[in-house]
């Protein structure tokens, strides 16, 4: 099956590849995988802890061109938003802008599921850590 | 009951019936299955709607043993296999693997929970980290060079995955046991939870098997 025009770009030039400390406490990590084809996807955000706005993001896609191109998408979309708009993204929405075959679907929900698995990870920190900045106070 | 391969008053063949290859073979819906039957099975039936045996039978005849002995083949190779035969078996349970993960997604979205994930989540680090490393194999050995130690790595990782590829079918077929049972005595519940497990063992499984393959081409 051929490829859309903007998979093959993302995945030539994927956008915001690497990887941030995960131990950072403005850092959240999502990990997901994909079992129906063993596809695994990390994403990162760094969020500004004042404006809750998502100021850097990175992946790293272990997996078919249109998972590379999901992931690279998202985190293109997530930056610059605040932590709620970006839960606002949708899968639906990554298979509309890279016309993604429904074959490969799969591929924008595992974006989606790294964007929210990212934030849920992040906010866990943020609550983690008010309970400790109070009693340092 | 098994399916009617031929009538019981004229002995001829009949029209292959849409029916699950469980039923073809007159087998309850069970997993742990002796494969010498099916095997003897197959052979008996084989033997009898072999399209060679209607080379001389009237053409509505013919075409229908063509059409048993082909259900018959495709039954047969789906069943004989234990991970087909479960993955056969779980669809015919109604289980859509894909569609189950896109419902999640839109479950998390509608709640703001997070969704479970299908595959555990050190799992899930393993591969990353195996992955990452195979990335710097393949640029290595583009580059021509030669990291003895981290083939080593890699070579033992793959020996770990392989014995929890091993010990993922152990699992498999206990839950086989626990399924079989509970297809003669158990509630809708109790079947749930163990096709949830069958499907979360066959997830990890193929994931596994992903990763083993990519290591021993990054290996070559």
């Amino acid at each position: 099956m051929a490829y859309s025009e903007k998979v093959i770009d993302h995945y030539n030039h994927p956008r915001n590849v690497g990887s941030m400390d995960k131990a950072s406490a403005d850092v959240g990590t999502g990990l997901v995988g994909a079992p129906e084809c063993g596809d695994v996807m990390k994403l990162q955000i760094k969020v500004n802890p004042q404006t809750n706005v998502i100021e850097d993001a990175k992946f790293k896609t272990f997996g078919c061109g249109s998972a590379i191109a999901s992931s690279s998408l998202a985190t293109e979309w997530v930056k610059g938003k605040t932590v709620d708009e970006a839960l606002e993204i949708k899968n639906t929405e990554i298979v509309k802008e890279l016309a993604l075959p429904p074959v490969k679907i799969h591929c924008s929900v595992l974006a989606e599921d790294a964007i929210r698995a990212a934030i849920g990870d992040w906010k866990k920190k943020q609550n983690v850590a008010k309970p400790a900045e109070m009693q340092a106070q | 009951m098994r399916t009617r391969h031929f009538c019981s008053a004229c002995g001829k063949v009949q029209p292959a019936v849409p029916v699950d290859y469980f039923t073809f073979f007159g087998f309850p819906r069970k997993l742990d299955l002796d494969t010498s039957v099916l095997e003897k099975e197959f052979y008996a039936l084989s033997r009898r709607l072999h399209p060679d045996v209607f080379a001389q039978a009237e053409t509505q005849e013919r075409a229908w043993s063509l059409e048993q002995s082909s259900m018959l083949n495709d039954a047969y190779r789906t069943l004989k296999d234990p991970i087909k035969r479960t993955e056969y078996l779980l669809r015919l349970e109604g289980v859509e693997l894909e569609e189950q993960s896109k419902q999640a997604t839109e479950k998390a979205r509608a709640t703001g929970e997070l969704k479970k994930q299908a595959v555990p989540p050190d799992l899930l680090e393993e591969v990353f980290e195996l992955n990452l490393h195979l990335e710097e194999l393949r640029m290595q050995k583009k580059a021509g060079e030669d990291d003895p130690a981290m083939l080593e790595e890699i070579g033992k990782a793959k020996l770990s995955l392989e014995e929890k590829y091993d010990a993922l079918f152990s699992e498999l077929k206990s839950e086989w046991k626990k399924w079989d049972k509970a297809v003669d005595s158990g509630t809708e519940e109790d079947r749930r939870k163990i096709r949830d497990t069958m499907v979360d063992v066959l997830n990890r499984r193929n994931y596994i098997r992903n990763l083993v393959r990519d290591v021993n081409e990054a290996m070559e």
